[in-house]
């Protein structure tokens, strides 16, 4: 017989999200994602300085404030026409990728790992490595007193990496990368001066010069980093993918073969170059990437609490009134889609949208192929591609080979800055003017758009990564990355739904990036309702 | 002890580095060593829990390096619950709160994080589920649980409450959307529930590692909160003005400022006054602290303070890269290029932030006077 299952707080991860699943035979059936949060940032910027904005929309997240920041910076050169100096650019490429490392340490140690490592096995550990010994003392001296908070409780599974020495190795692992992690934090600020919240970036440009000694500063970090991402992080990527019992994982929780990137790291002033490329694709044809044509993206809100007049728009014209009593509704966030269509964004999109350009000749230098053949995952690749399904652990094996192209790009980056030239073009605030500002985050597509009259902001909106992977329905009734993702997940126990979890954290959902709400026709801030 | 897995070493290490984060002298050393020893026998439990927050305050605490977070969640504290670093999910999560609000009464610390909307029910901030059930899509569903009912259910057994951050402090950024989703700051919630319950302010937007770390370690070794401003916030860490050990204060009183962010004069780093620094009327460690390990900050890396540590940030301090009005002194012409002039002749800086304050006709900060 059929049952729900409620996961309210789907904890590790960003924010306040709740996934209800209906499992029947064990198996889950049909899904439902919902956001229960929702603040209202846009609206305070209603009738504000435009360049305020870049402060006030890295407030949206704590986890990735790089990204708003830098989205607002680009959307407000958009909007003033700026020629960003090429230094700028490089800078804030670089402080961009170190955002995308700390994030996506961050992601598989301390918000994915758990779910697949026993960590009260480290207590069994026999060896002589002193690191692994101390840990294990630890953890066996936690366990004797009671406390093993926050590592228990837990889901109970029996398919938890479970050898005490491969479980203390990996939770050793979880320990230092939590110095790793900071490391990039540091890396960042020593440009954009602290994290979170930092300050590096401004409408038309940067404002810290490059120098030899914040070069050297940012490199030696950098190095440390990457012997650390190739020594540790890749190599426990590989160790968890080769865990039989996850097999089942390469191609489980795909989310319907639709990928979307917005494309990022300019190597040019106009952009027309990206380390990472945008693109498209769909129903899971890799070799096809389609050409973006940012005029396709629309939000649905029939089952947000918004009011229904709001639907379908693009971001542009878009529109939002929530309504909380709204019948039927079940999420804070919107949906938006791409010409009707969800779309999964994020690392997989950005490497599949990768791999389909270098596999279909279309990008000359190959980087991220010869990587897979490297590594031996060549043959996993090739059995996603078969079955026409990308599930969980490509999703954590792309976040990391991404964190490895980029890192050591990041490298050469470095090389092309020029002390003592300019870092900023100071451009006037036009009285009228649009923007828009589309970056890639380590969540995905990132895209702001603002509207300015007489010289302040009269409408900001943006769309984030985890609204398109957690969306809800739309008015056609197509569910949202995630959701779909789910059906199909084995839940043989219902009090422990361990599959479920894993497969939503695959996503690294950011809720308190997705919530957000825009009033752009209407002028009475009594009007307005935002997140 | 020694059953925790401690030793006496690693006390007198975190003794040290104890001291180091809250500038105390190192003779103070072994009675902070006994201090965290007898604490060893009882970890404080510790309920963190996230209202309408950005995690921008987790994040930043990850970045404490005097202990380092793993020290922390492993050693000093028994954090039971947090969000964004647990291992259980569902029910697993909020049943460990639920438990520790009946079992441990008048033990535990609560950490909130965001502030608390409490319109339309609470609805705009839920997490957890109730006994009562509502109908889903053909099922019957357990209700989301309002932030404001595990306010209600949380704060009455907190030994202390931590406000942590701007938004939990002041309300920040989602306050300014109160007329619709009725945020309050978290000492608001808990003056309702409990008018004597205490309340730590740690502002900052994010705040800064040293001082939630900084100020919980306080709280436990010398068993008693830490002497507060009108604001509530540890006087130990916004006891003084940015503007006051700004390390480009110089160039401030000699009236040089940077006006083009290609100007880059390395003899003398220029103020960032003109463009917008809110230094002169916000209250923290910043300039000897720094962020990140001490990598930088926002004034280090060429960018003026935005003032997010002050009750003001953000609405009332917008715009943010527009300088703080003119300066009126009595007799003095009030250019902004005779600033310099004038701060350097007033005696103390305190001075000079009151008549800020006077000029952008707001009301004085009741607290972190100097």
């Amino acid at each position: 017989m059929a049952q729900l299952i409620s996961i309210d707080p789907v904890t590790r991860i960003e924010g306040h999200l709740r996934i209800d699943v209906e499992v029947e035979n064990g198996v889950v059936k049909d899904a439902w994602s919902s956001g229960t949060m929702f603040r209202g940032i846009e609206m305070l910027l209603k009738g504000k300085h435009p360049f305020d904005a870049q402060q006030v929309t890295e407030r949206i997240c704590g986890v990735c404030p790089l990204v708003h920041g830098t989205a607002a910076s680009y959307n407000l050169d958009d909007a003033l026409g700026v020629e960003l100096p090429d230094n700028a650019r490089i800078i804030r490429n670089l402080c961009l990728g170190a955002n995308f490392i700390q994030s996506h340490i961050l992601h598989f140690y301390h918000l994915a790992a758990l779910d697949y490592v026993d960590v009260t096995a480290v207590a069994k550990y026999t060896g002589n490595d002193p690191a692994l010994a101390a840990l294990r003392d630890k953890i066996a001296a936690l366990a004797k007193a009671g406390d093993v908070y926050p590592f228990l409780p837990r889901y109970e599974s029996d398919d938890y990496v479970s050898d005490p020495e491969l479980a203390a190795i990996l939770v050793n692992h979880y320990v230092q990368a939590l110095e790793m992690r900071k490391k990039a934090q540091e890396m960042l600020s020593i440009f954009y001066g602290r994290m979170p919240s930092f300050v590096g970036t401004v409408p038309g440009g940067v404002t810290v010069h490059p120098t030899v000694s914040n070069i050297a500063a940012f490199r030696a970090r950098l190095n440390e980093l990457r012997v650390w991402i190739d020594n540790v992080y890749i190599q426990d990527i590989l160790t968890v993918a080769g865990v039989s019992a996850y097999a089942p994982f390469l191609t489980a929780g795909d989310s319907g073969g639709n990928y979307l990137a917005y494309g990022g790291f300019d190597q040019d002033s106009k952009g027309a170059e990206k380390f990472l490329p945008r693109g498209f694709i769909t129903g899971n044809n890799v070799a096809a990437v389609g050409e973006l044509d940012e005029d396709k993206i629309t939000e649905s809100v029939k089952y947000s609490w918004y009011k229904d007049e709001g639907d379908w728009l693009h971001p542009r014209e878009g529109m939002t009134e929530p309504d909380v009593h709204k019948e039927g509704a079940y999420s804070f966030l919107k949906a938006p889609r791409y010409d009707g269509k969800p779309m999964e964004v994020g690392p997989m999109a950005r490497m599949l949208v990768l791999a389909g350009l270098e596999l279909s000749g279309k990008r000359k230098e190959k980087k991220l192929m010869p990587l897979i053949e490297k590594l031996g995952l060549a043959s996993a690749v090739d059995a996603c591609v078969q079955a026409g399904k990308f599930g969980i652990l490509p999703r954590h094996a792309m976040r990391a080979l991404e964190c490895k192209l980029l890192a050591d790009e990041m490298d050469k980056w470095l090389d092309e800055l020029k002390p003592g030239e300019k870092i900023w073009d100071k451009k006037d605030i036009p009285g009228e003017a649009y923007g828009r500002g589309m970056v890639e985050g380590p969540r995905g597509a990132l895209g702001h758009w603002i509207h300015i009259k007489n010289k302040v902001i009269d409408n900001y909106q943006c769309i984030v990564p985890t609204t398109w992977n957690a969306a809800p329905r739309d008015k056609n009734g197509n569910r949202g990355p995630i959701e779909t993702a789910l059906i199909g997940l084995p839940v043989p126990d219902p009090e422990n739904p361990i599959n479920v979890v894993r497969c939503v954290r695959s996503f690294d959902p950011c809720l308190a990036c997705a919530i957000h709400v825009i009033h752009p026709e209407h002028n009475g801030v009594k009007e307005f309702r935002v997140v | 002890m020694e059953k925790k897995g401690v030793t006496r070493r690693q006390f007198l290490k975190y003794a040290g580095a104890t001291a180091a984060l809250l500038g105390l002298s190192e003779s103070l050393i072994p009675q902070i060593a006994q201090a965290l020893e007898e604490l060893s026998s009882g970890k404080p439990p510790v309920l963190w829990i996230q209202g309408q927050n950005c995690t921008g305050c987790s994040v930043s605490f990850l970045n404490t390096n005097y202990p380092m977070a793993a020290e922390i969640v492993l050693d000093k504290l028994s954090v039971r619950y947090h969000p964004t670093v647990m291992a259980a999910a569902g029910d697993k999560a909020f049943g460990v709160l639920e438990e520790t609000a009946k079992e441990l009464a008048g033990k535990y610390v609560l950490v909130v994080e965001g502030p608390v909307p409490t319109a339309e029910g609470g609805e705009y901030c839920t997490f957890g589920l109730e006994k009562e059930t509502v109908s889903f899509n053909g099922y019957q569903r357990r209700k989301d649980k309002p932030m404001t009912a595990w306010m209600e259910e949380l704060v009455p057994g907190a030994a202390a409450v931590v406000a942590l951050g701007n938004c939990a402090s002041f309300g920040g950024i989602p306050a300014a959307n109160a007329s619709v989703t009725g945020t309050k700051a978290v000492q608001e919630i808990v003056k309702e529930i409990a008018k004597d319950k205490p309340v730590i302010n740690i502002g900052g937007c994010p705040a800064h590692p040293d001082w939630f770390v900084g100020t919980v370690l306080d709280y436990l070794i010398n068993k008693r909160v830490p002497e507060l401003d009108r604001h509530n916030r540890p006087k130990m860490f916004f006891g003084k003005l940015i503007h006051e050990n700004c390390e480009r204060r110089a160039a401030f009183d000699a009236g040089l400022f940077l006006e083009d962010w290609n100007d880059d004069n390395p003899d003398m780093k220029l103020c960032l006054f003109k463009l917008g620094c809110k230094g002169p009327v916000t209250y923290a460690d910043c300039p000897t602290r720094r962020w990140n390990s001490g990598v930088n900050w926002c004034v280090g890396a060429n960018a003026p303070c935005h003032g997010c540590a002050e009750p003001s940030f953000y609405k009332d301090l917008s715009p943010l890269y527009e300088p703080l009005p003119e300066v009126h002194f009595a007799g003095l012409t009030p250019m902004v290029d005779t600033l310099g002039w004038i701060g350097a002749a007033a005696t103390a800086v305190g001075i000079g932030a009151h008549y800020l304050y006077k000029q952008l006709g707001k009301k004085e900060p009741e607290g972190g006077e100097s």
